[in-house]
């Protein structure tokens, strides 16, 4: 079976060898299983020939996490299939392969229009309770919607609602993962735990592996660097977030929670940025005037100055962004914040916390936009969206004059306290080395995506040097490197700066338990070791 | 200038859910919002507000609930509200819709002009701007898709026909119903929306309208809605194997599969 599965590398698999990160690797073959049994024959193979293994669903990571170098691409979209329902209580799960995105699976959620055929009796009798539900949603929300729940769950991804609601992680309730050496392990929620930092583990073969966990102290920010690693915990979470290095993710299960019946969304204006991050910490609740307004926003969004001028001038280019709305000069900064509301009495008085809050802050509530019907959340969302992809825009132009030339986009989150402190090391290093750039992101997490923007290589070069820089920064605040696109390959380095060493060493035992031959995702988190 | 906007509630999906063991359409009490033409209407109204100042009445008929989306449009610029609710008009078609609209126009009292969407969204009609005009005894103007130039007295503007533009003029009182695209209507304000809320919103009832009961509802309606369904989908979509060997089979096995089904039709 797994002779035909594997194919060599043609010119039509070119594709492949690339993610959004726009870092292209090399291989040899390639496969496309549509079960974890084929994915089992293939990766006993691969193991068999010592083959190294790169894992891909949807392509759309940043962190060249998918991107291969050398050996064999597995690529798991075709396993794109919902295979049953639960329900418990009044939860509703769904067990899902890796290879859905996240596109496809929201139109099912929303048109409640599963492919039900081959389902079991129970799990249509779950769905039919499902279709009777008030209306459902998966909270994750990663901008990129063509990305793959496998994906998702390998980086443990984010979006703006996980300020709210929490990254995937807190989603996944069951993994089935194929090892390297073919042999599987099943793993729901709550059932096995390590004690201390030492797992135990028996695959579907028999195998029982001891599952050193590393010590390092996660940070107290929002996180996707790293092996998630604690006391006691429960050992399904070292694969979400693992990015691929301890196997294949063939099967999810995930939980649905039930759609507010009030989503709203404000876009809030403010002259002066310091007012905006003012306005920020009483959306979070902070201090005695913001525990008194209890916004309990489900996202909270930030734009600075410099993206607002990149919209306004998409604005004039005309085309596709002509639709953006008209933002008044002195607008200097935008807050996006969203609540979900059981009651629409709620969802007033929580939109008029909003505008106080605002006045707080040093604002006007007249500054704002409202969205309180799909059709002006979807415009909210357009707007939201317009920015990184003006600025990719900006980039591919610029790239066109010199190859060199990608963007450099952060992913870095700080804790709480931090919030304007590395606001303003952003400011100072952009402004003191001259680099054109927009900041946005989930500010609520104190994550912000610094985007600079090269107009040669040189300043590409001072670019890379300041994030290196701002890396360091970061770790030093007690955050954390990656905060929602995974580490990959592009942030092996920023992580051994998050953790040091000693941890390298430790995530490296880790992966050794589940993937003796370090043939898994190769490059991911850390490069392999230096005699492999 | 004195304006009243028609604003009609329709659902807030186009996506319709069935359910799949009873086969009727899934309600989970998911918002209704304003037809979307109508906020074109609404926006142009505010619109000339800025410029020649005046007053916006949002006018609705509908389910006590309906107030939510007069407040929602007072939160976008207009003044005030009417909502007119009484159960004696559900079910009411066009005309009767109309008539009942027109009642409340002339409540209203004086107006220079009527603003309404070109159609809602969920019937389709296009009919209730000129219905009301007729009632009203007012000129009117469909589909506009610009406003070249608006005082008390009388209104110039542009609207594409079937065969071309038209630019016309019309004395005031009068009604226009409004395309997209004449406009971008604007979203609220947290302010605008704290203004709403204690902004004046009446509601009447009919025997306030004082609407002949014969005239109103269903039993004022000379058209009814026999029923209404989903379309049934036609065609259908097979999706083949990504493989190209497995995809060229899997193509072959279906094409064999009509002509076989074809020439037993052919039999028969």
């Amino acid at each position: 079976m797994e002779r035909d599965l594997i194919r060599p590398m043609g010119e039509e698999y070119q594709e492949y060898l690339r993610d959004e990160s726009r870092s292209a690797g090399w291989a040899e073959s390639i496969s496309f299983p549509r079960t974890a049994e084929e994915v089992a024959a293939v990766l006993r193979r691969m193991s068999a020939q010592g083959t190294p293994v790169v894992f891909q669903g949807g392509r759309t990571g940043l962190a060249a996490g998918a991107s291969p170098r050398g050996g064999h691409i597995m690529n798991l979209s075709r396993m794109d299939r919902v295979l049953g329902c639960r329900r418990q209580g009044e939860d509703f799960y769904f067990t899902l392969q890796p290879g859905l995105t996240l596109a496809a699976l929201r139109k099912m959620i929303a048109g409640k229009s599963f492919q039900t055929q081959g389902w079991s009796a129970q799990s249509l009798e779950a769905y039919a309770a499902f279709c009777r539900a008030p209306e459902q949603f998966f909270t994750p929300d990663p901008t990129e919607t063509s990305a793959a729940l496998g994906g998702m769950a390998s980086c443990n991804a984010s979006g703006a609602r996980s300020f709210y609601y929490g990254s995937v992680r807190r989603y996944i309730s069951a993994l089935q993962i194929v090892l390297a050496d073919g042999d599987s392990l099943r793993l729901r929620r709550g059932e096995r735990f390590a004690q201390g930092r030492q797992g135990l583990l028996t695959t579907e073969g028999g195998r029982q592996i001891a599952v050193p966990i590393p010590g390092y102290r996660m940070p107290a920010a929002k996180n996707a660097s790293g092996y998630y690693a604690e006391d006691d915990m429960d050992l399904i979470d070292l694969f979400i977030g693992g990015d691929g290095t301890l196997g294949a993710i063939t099967e999810l299960e995930i939980r649905l929670v039930p759609l507010p019946s009030a989503v709203w969304g404000a876009a809030l204006f403010f002259d002066q940025e310091e007012k905006a991050l003012r306005c920020v910490r009483l959306l979070r609740g902070e201090g005695e005037q913001g525990r008194a307004l209890n916004l309990r926003p489900a996202a909270v969004e930030f734009f600075n100055g410099d993206a607002l001028r990149i919209l306004r001038r998409q604005r004039q280019a005309g085309g596709v962004f002509a639709q953006i709305r008209p933002i008044p000069e002195q607008y200097e900064t935008a807050i996006y914040a969203e609540l979900h509301s059981e009651t629409e009495e709620d969802a007033v008085a929580r939109l008029l916390g909003l505008g106080r809050a605002m006045e707080l802050a040093g604002g006007r509530e007249q500054d704002s936009w409202v969205a309180r019907s799909q059709a002006e959340l979807d415009q909210m969302m357009f707007f939201r969206h317009a920015v990184p992809e003006s600025v990719n825009m900006l980039i591919d132009r610029r790239k066109q004059k010199d190859p060199t030339i990608t963007k450099l986009g952060t992913d870095m989150s700080a804790p709480d306290w931090a919030l304007e402190e590395i606001k303003a090391v952003y400011r100072r290093d952009l402004e003191e080395q001259r680099l054109e750039s927009a900041v946005w992101g989930h500010i609520g997490n104190n994550h912000l995506h610094v985007n600079i923007l090269p107009r040669d290589a040189e300043d590409y070069r001072k670019g890379q040097a300041l994030y290196g820089r701002w890396a360091q920064a970061v770790a030093q605040m007690g955050g954390a490197v990656s905060a929602e696109h995974g580490v990959g390959k592009l942030k092996a380095g920023f992580l051994r700066t998050m953790y040091g060493d000693q941890a390298v060493r430790q995530m490296r035992r880790l992966k050794k338990a589940f993937d003796p031959q370090f043939l898994l995702n190769r490059g991911n988190l850390f490069e392999p070791e230096e005699n492999q | 200038m004195k304006m009243i906007v028609c604003v009609k509630q329709t659902p807030s999906t186009n996506q319709v859910q069935l359910d799949p063991e009873t086969h009727t359409i899934i309600r989970d009490g998911r918002q209704s919002t304003v037809n979307p033409f109508d906020t074109y209407a609404l926006e142009e109204a505010v619109r000339l507000k800025e410029r020649l100042g005046g007053q916006i009445t949002v006018m609705s008929m509908g389910i006590p609930a309906a107030a939510r989306l007069l407040r929602e449009a007072i939160s976008q610029g207009a003044d005030r509200g009417l909502l007119l609710s009484d159960r004696a008009f559900a079910g009411a078609d066009t005309l009767a819709t109309s008539y009942t609209l027109a009642l409340g126009a002339r409540q209203i009292g004086e107006f220079d002009l009527i603003l309404c969407g070109k159609m809602a969204i969920d019937g389709d009609t296009a009919q209730i701007g000129p219905e009301l005009a007729e009632h009203l005894g007012i000129p009117h103007i469909s589909n506009v898709q610009e406003i070249l130039e608006c005082s008390e007295r009388e209104l110039l503007c542009r609207k594409r026909t079937d065969y071309g533009t038209q630019i016309l003029r019309m004395k005031l009182p009068g009604l226009i119903t409004v395309d997209k695209g004449i406009n971008e209507p604007r979203m609220a304000s947290i302010a605008g929306v704290r203004t709403s809320l204690q902004a004046p919103l009446d509601c009447l009832d009919a025997a306030q309208t004082g609407a002949d009961p014969a005239r109103i509802g269903l039993k004022g309606s000379p058209t009814q809605v026999v029923r209404t369904f989903a379309p049934e989908r036609r065609g259908q979509c097979v999706r083949l194997p990504n493989d190209e060997d497995q995809a060229a089979q899997a193509l072959l096995a279906l094409v064999r599969e009509k002509q076989g089904g074809r020439e037993k039709g052919e039999d028969a």
